[in-house]
């Protein structure tokens, strides 16, 4: 007889993950438990009031890497696109020329035709190209190493890779090799060999690196871009805050037969005899199941179940982990609408930049480097109420802010002074674009990477969950010998964004890690 | 010697790789001529007397990287070849204090003991990983990089022993070389040491010589670049060459001409002539012109094919991903005249450790900061040095008594930014004085009495040292160590295998496969393909041949 | 090696160039007429005093003193030092009791060992390692979450290994026969400050002293000239190392390499290979490379060490084992002749399924050098399953005087 409290599996983390993960075991027929330690789901993904009557997404603001298999395989795909809307981007000059990037097409904000928009829209068409090639492993098991390359054990996942090949030798030998040189190469040169340095490769840098601990010049940039193009790449705002996408897979999940806890922080993962028996919540409730997938990061997980029950090789890779929170979120509440200089109030909607230069996000990212606070950000910003205004009353409108390169904990901490001067220093950068702008901000919520670390359990607060470098992507992720989503202990497996594929919001770790369970004979 | 002479191949530049291509053509029974634009020989491994007797080593100055198999096939200690192992390293601090990198093992270790307990074995652990990524590498570095795009039966046939190679090591161990050649110096060295001092030390040979900073990703493999030679079988000893690194190019030189190749100095090759999408010979500045219907070049792949060739006989293709092939010019050097051993208060009087490696950089975020200054067009305000003083232990250096130092200096940029405007001409004699006493100033760090003990100094800015060797941007390696530009990318994708679109002309220099460094590898690897390709002459057998 | 004497220098900052002195060096270096030094772990540590074979038999006949302070020491204490061992060894740690000493392996996460060595627990949550190569950094390492201390006390506790039928009646005539109640593997603090366990590498009676290293040299003044009665010797590394072998116990760098010292892949062995089964307890919960070790034992060996008898009487040391004289399967680790069992003996590495399914029809091939002439010889080799020296004096309780 199956009690309340008895599961095949328990998912850990009620993040997009997390719930990507539960939709995929209940839909195929699993008891599944899905518990979040904080009241409300959404990790990362979630809408929050910051003011009477004026909701905006909390942490993560824009869609862009949803994966479409992901999406259709959990039924959700059409909610999510009714429930959204796509905008250009816009890379802001100093001299008043800026750049609109709508999917490959560049032209000038004032109508005017860009003179390297030919030559973008081949680099733009390129990487595309290579990133959707690429991206048909984020729904693959990574390469397995197990027995050496050539064992019968990984002939599956070679087969993925031999795609993988013979669809690189379909672009020709030309592009093939294009793709082998610059795959692991810094989007610093592959930018500035084919464009000038300004705002137009200024924005494509900043996309590569945002979230990472990285400037453009890091090899490795140009795997990170395509990886946010792996889908296409096409940004989307989510109508009503982040949270539709959470309220959409919840909803999922609760028909797929989900038990879904909120406030059911875990004690332990109880682990007898190398597999796993439950999960122990602070309550004392005992869930009884036989696998444990969690969202939550891996060395979090390995103290969860009980260190002892790990090689010691395998937590010190753990702590070794890349994982340096460097993105800020801020949220401005304004009296009115934002207006920039020398932008058409028609692109007041769209995801603006403030990248001027390739050079300018590299040294954007130095002071990070030394824990000091940025003196001219890398920024991203949306203005959500001006294509939402469901969103907001009175007037009011919300500017949704990124700021890159932030230290993950600043010399001296994140003092109230750290914190109201990065503050400013993003307000001024803006201001010098929207002169306005100041007058208008009733209020700031700054969210630093310490803060969300504390409100998603993110380690570091990095919203990769671990840096999506090289030396931590495919089999390597988040680290040699755990490349496969299990920590060693039967059943019990990673699902979030620290497994592969990797971060953003795109449901793939879950989705994958699920499927995965489901191919042990013992599950 | 008439301007109409015939060989059967010509080289352009006696650098090291040009010697060594040289000498296995020449021992295969080829006709050869080399053609040097400097009255000297050696390109970057040279050694001059720019001041009244005492010897520098303008450039490179230590070695290492030497491939022994070449080593042995062309006999060089026969031609005066004699390398000898140094003695350790330190870096000192600022507050009188060092960290001594003892070549005794047991010293070693009380010394690391010393600055952090918990890094003693941590040592043993770095360097197990370093040396078993050095022997995993060096079996291909006198082999053809492996093309994956290619299904020619000698590439598969690379690709099939580099699939072995890699099979071979087993799932954790290819995990960890994956995670090795990706990841960067600075987070290779966080993971395993706590001590600042003792990370510093070891970082340098992550980023000599190139345009990365420590935590660049990939700059592992470059530090492996520095270890993967040997000292009589010592995995990533380095040593002093007696007489200097010229020591090397004259035993080369020596051998070539003992082999029946002609060297032909003072005049460097204007262009290399193509008739019909073939070589035909070289025309040189002086006027001269030589015909064969092999030609090597030495230069780097952008010094040849941009300034020398011309861009009618070259795919439009392949003259852009020349032009996008990255030489960063990121170090100077000085070169300095002693007239007495200067004074390391810190250190015993008399310590081993000075007869080796010598720096002064005590944290990695110390040698990002460095490379922060470079990337803006400035020297490091606070540079990385490597400092040797190579007479304590070779006495054809310096006059009895006296001592010569070399002084490697990162980062400096080869296009200077004065006003906003960055380019090489910025490097007015004011501009290297400036440089110089930014180092001296540092040197002061471990020799308070340097500026006192100077006879001369030569100082070299990346600047200078393309117009005097002819690297471009200065740069030690021609290119870029990153994996855009390592293996079957070195240096242009399709062309990793030395041939060029022309027909008849090799590249033989640094700018292929496997890189820079004092290797000759490169030259060696060359020659093979120029021997196998043109059906002539009968190769040696050898090592590396 | 000649006599090394530690360079020191006058500069604050400078570390011991060298060899360094043991506390115990001025009372070997007064026995010491061989001159014959080696390098233990940065110590000098005595090859031969006098002459090989007469310290040898010392140890079979009489009672020898051995200098083991160069050997590696780790205090483990805090209250989850038991968890944080049990999760590195691969026996069951909870099995030593207080005042006993356990010996152990741990293996890296592949199963290969990474050394062994002895486990002498003080109290209960209160340990010391000991062991040949050393360990701070990878004890760091695997006591990382628990509740633990660990302090290296290689340089501040010093060890001395009294071996030997004569040993009880050694301590007794130094005055220390409170030892007397000491059964095998025993460990007590017997005066304030001098721990005694009944241990050792000799498979004979004897008794291993833990002290502090500036009181050691007082230590052994007074274990000397009482100990002239009983035939006390001071010996070197070369007769301890035939007494080890024909007690069968296992050395580092010679019957495995320990694997975090082992630059070349694959070269690691692990415990079921060198034939501790009984020392490896898959059942009292997860250690380090249990899940590799369970695979291993799946898969099946692919090599284990044996016992070896040789025949002739010439040392197999570092001889190929072949079958049918013609298939190289395998090689001898450590190979000697003992002069207590009168038989030639060796502990060998051999191949599966020798050793295993097929015992017989082994041979070794032997290089002989003797007065400037080689020669080869192939002889038969027998597997045997008991320690060649084995006596019932090693065990008894109260030990008997000789």
């Amino acid at each position: 007889m199956t009690g309340v409290n008895d599961f095949h599996t328990v998912v850990i983390g009620g993040g997009h993950n997390g719930l990507a993960a539960a939709v995929t075991l209940a839909t195929k027929g699993k008891r599944v438990c899905l518990i979040e330690r904080d009241e409300t789901l959404g990790g990362m993904a979630r809408t929050v009031e910051v003011a009477p009557g004026v909701q905006t997404s909390q942490i993560a603001h824009l869609l862009y890497n949803l994966n479409p298999t992901v999406l259709k395989e959990l039924g959700i795909a059409d909610q999510i696109k009714a429930q959204s809307v796509a905008l250009p981007t816009v890379s802001l000059s100093p001299d008043g020329r800026h750049v609109v990037v709508d999917g490959d097409k560049v032209r000038y904000s004032d109508g005017g035709a860009h003179p390297e928009a030919r030559a973008a829209a081949v680099l733009i068409g390129r990487l595309r190209k290579f990133a959707a090639i690429l991206g048909q492993l984020s729904t693959k098991s990574p390469p397995k190493l197990e027995g050496g390359i050539t064992s019968l054990a990984t002939l599956g996942e070679l087969a993925g890779l031999a795609k993988l090949g013979l669809n690189l030798k379909r672009l020709g030998k030309e592009e093939m090799r294009e793709f082998l040189r610059i795959a692991l190469s810094n989007i610093a040169d592959v930018l500035l060999d084919e464009l000038d340095d300004g705002p137009l490769p200024g924005a494509l840098a900043a996309d590569a690196v945002r979230g990472a601990f990285a400037g453009p010049r890091s090899p490795g940039t140009v795997f990170s871009l395509m990886y946010r193009l792996g889908n296409g790449g096409e940004v989307r705002l989510p109508k009503g805050g982040m949270g539709m996408l959470t309220d959409v897979m919840a909803t999922a999940a609760s028909e797929a037969g989900c038990d879904i806890r909120t406030n059911a922080p875990v004690t332990r993962i109880v682990v007898e005899d190398d597999r796993v028996r439950g999960v122990e919540l602070t309550d004392g409730t005992m869930l009884t199941c036989r696998a444990v997938l969690s969202s939550a990061g891996p060395l979090q997980t390995m103290q969860m179940a009980g260190l002892a029950n790990f090689d010691v090789e395998a937590l010190r890779r753990m702590r070794n982990l890349r994982v340096k929170g460097t993105t800020a979120r801020l949220t401005l509440v304004l009296s009115g609408k934002p207006a920039f200089k020398d932008l058409p109030e028609g692109l007041a909607s769209a995801r603006i930049l403030i990248a001027p230069t390739v050079g300018a996000v590299e040294r954007g990212f130095n002071p990070a480097k030394y824990g000091d606070l940025p003196t001219a950000p890398t920024l991203e910003m949306v203005c959500p109420t001006l294509s939402d205004p469901a969103l907001t009353s009175e007037g009011r409108h919300v500017l949704s802010i990124i700021i890159d390169h932030v230290p993950q904990e600043p010399t001296g901490g994140w003092t109230d002074a750290a914190r109201s001067a990065l503050t400013q220093t993003a307000i001024d950068r803006i201001a010098a674009h929207a002169p306005g702008l100041p007058g208008l901000v009733q209020d700031s919520i700054l969210m630093t990477p310490t803060d969300i670390e504390a409100l998603t359990g993110a380690p570091g607060g990095h919203w990769h969950h671990a840096e999506m470098g090289l030396d931590q992507i495919l089999t390597l992720r988040p680290a040699n010998g755990a490349g496969h989503y299990s920590l060693g202990i039967r059943g019990l497996q990673l699902c979030g964004a620290s497994a592969h594929p990797g971060g953003d919001l795109t449901g793939a770790p879950g989705r994958n890690s699920a499927l995965h369970l489901l191919k042990e004979t013992w599950a | 010697m008439g301007a109409q002479d015939r060989y059967d191949a010509i080289i352009a530049g006696a650098g090291h790789n040009g010697l060594t291509t040289g000498c296995y053509l020449a021992k295969a029974g080829l006709k050869v001529l080399i053609v040097e634009k400097n009255d000297w020989i050696g390109g970057a491994a040279v050694s001059r007397m720019l001041h009244n007797g005492w010897t520098y080593s303008n450039c490179s100055y230590v070695c290492s990287l030497l491939r022994r198999e070449i080593v042995r096939d062309l006999e060089l200690p026969k031609y005066g070849l004699q390398v000898i192992p140094y003695e350790g390293g330190a870096t000192f601090t600022r507050d009188g204090d060092y960290f001594a990198y003892h070549s005794d093992h047991d010293a070693l270790r009380r010394e690391i003991a010393r600055h952090s307990p918990a890094d003693v074995d941590a040592y043993t652990r770095f360097s197990q990983t370093v040396i078993r990524q050095c022997r995993f590498i060096r079996p291909f570095l006198l082999r053809n990089a492996p093309d994956p795009t290619s299904l020619a039966p000698r590439d598969l046939q690379e690709l099939l022993y580099l699939v072995k190679k890699t099979h071979d090591l087993g799932a954790r161990e290819i995990g960890e070389t994956l995670r090795f050649w990706t990841v960067s110096i600075g987070d290779f060295l966080d993971e395993h040491f706590e001590s600042d001092l003792i990370k510093a030390h070891l970082a340098g040979s992550g980023i000599i010589g190139t345009g990365l900073g420590v935590y660049s990703p990939g700059t592992a493999y470059v530090l492996l670049h520095h270890y993967m030679g040997d000292v009589d079988g010592a995995i990533g000893a380095w040593g002093f060459a007696r007489g200097g690194m010229g020591a090397i190019s004259n035993a080369l030189g020596a051998c070539f001409n003992e082999a029946g190749g002609t060297i032909v100095t003072g005049s460097g090759v204007d262009k290399f002539l193509v008739e019909g999408g073939k070589v035909t010979g070289v025309a040189l500045e002086n006027g001269d012109t030589y015909s064969a219907p092999i030609v090597a070049s030495n230069m780097d792949v952008k010094r040849t094919f941009l300034n020398h060739t011309d861009a009618a006989d070259l795919p439009d293709s392949f003259t852009r991903a020349v032009k996008r092939f990255k030489i960063r010019g990121s170090s100077g050097k000085l070169n300095i005249a002693l007239d007495a051993l200067p004074e390391f208060p810190a250190a015993p009087k008399g310590a081993n450790f000075l007869r080796g490696d010598m720096h002064c950089s005590t944290s990695l975020q110390e040698l990002e900061r460095a490379y922060d200054d470079w990337k803006e067009g400035r020297w490091s305000q606070d540079p990385y040095f490597d400092m040797l003083i190579p007479s304590q232990i070779d006495p054809t250096m310096a006059p009895p008594g006296k001592h010569m130092m070399t002084v490697f200096v990162q980062y400096a940029p080869y296009d200077l930014e004065v006003d906003g405007v960055r380019k090489g001409e910025n490097w007015t004699d004011a501009n290297r004085k400036a440089f110089a006493d930014t180092v001296f100033d540092k040197i002061e760090q471990c020799c308070p009495d340097i500026r006192s003990r100077v006879v001369h100094a030569e100082v070299r800015t990346p600047w200078d040292i393309e117009r005097e060797v002819g690297l471009t941007e200065g740069n030690i390696f021609q290119g870029e160590l990153t994996f855009d530009q390592l293996l079957f990318n070195r240096p242009v994708p399709g062309y990793a295998n030395y041939a060029t679109p022309i027909d008849g002309m090799y590249l033989v220099g640094s700018s292929t496969h496997p890189g820079g460094g004092v290797m000759a590898a490169p030259g060696a690897n060359a020659a093979r393909e120029i021997l196998r390709k043109a059906k002539k002459g009968r190769p040696m057998k050898g090592y590396a041949a | 090696m000649s006599t090394a004497t530690a360079v020191s220098s006058t500069a604050p900052n400078s570390v011991p160039l060298g060899l360094i002195p043991t506390p115990f060096l001025p009372q070997l270096e007064a026995v010491s007429r061989a001159k014959s030094w080696t390098n233990w772990a940065g110590y000098i540590s005595p090859l031969v005093l006098d002459t090989m074979e007469f310290e040898y038999f010392a140890i079979r006949n009489q009672a020898t003193l051995f200098d083991i302070s160069p050997m590696h020491k780790y205090r483990i204490s805090g209250p989850e030092a038991g968890p944080m061992l049990e999760r590195m060894m691969t026996r069951n740690v909870g099995k030593i009791r207080e005042g006993r000493v356990g010996y152990t392996l741990w293996c890296d996460e592949e199963g290969m060992l990474i050394d062994d060595g002895t486990l002498f627990r003080f109290g209960p949550d209160d340990y010391r390692l000991c062991c040949q190569e050393p360990m701070f950094s990878w004890l760091l390492d695997a006591a990382w979450g628990f509740d633990v201390t660990i302090e290296d006390q290689s340089h501040s506790v010093a060890g001395l290994s009294l071996q030997g039928p004569t040993s009880f009646s050694v301590l007794k005539a130094a005055g220390l026969g409170a030892a007397e109640t000491l059964r095998p593997f025993d460990l007590a603090e017997v005066e304030p400050g001098l721990w005694i366990s009944r241990t050792g590498f000799t498979g004979d009676l004897g008794y291993e002293f833990w002290i502090d290293w500036d009181k050691a040299p007082a230590l052994w003044d007074r274990l000397w000239e009482p100990g002239q009665t009983w035939g006390l010797r001071a010996i070197g590394y070369e007769a301890l190392e035939i007494a080890r072998i024909e007690a069968g116990f296992i050395a580092a760098h010679a019957d495995f390499q320990p694997v975090h010292g082992a630059i070349r892949l694959g070269r690691g062995r692990s415990p079921l290979e060198l034939g501790f089964e009984r020392l490896v307890d898959f059942d009292k919960g997860h250690f380090n490379g249990r899940r590799a070790l369970l695979a291993q034992r799946r898969a099946g060996l692919k090599r284990r060490l044996v016992r070896l008898d040789i025949g002739g009487f010439k040392p197999a040391q570092g001889a190929l084992i072949y079958h049918r004289k013609r298939r190289e399967i395998g090689h001898v680790t450590s190979g000697i002749w003992s002069p207590t069992a009168k038989r030639n003996i060796a502990l060998a590495e051999l191949k599966a399924p020798f050793g295993g399914a097929i015992k017989t029809n082994l041979w070794t091939e032997i290089y002989l050098h003797e007065e400037g002439q080689w020669d080869r010889r192939m002889v038969p080799v027998q597997i045997e399953t008991k320690p060649f020296f084995q006596t019932p004096r090693a065990r008894l309780t109260p030990p008997a005087p000789f």
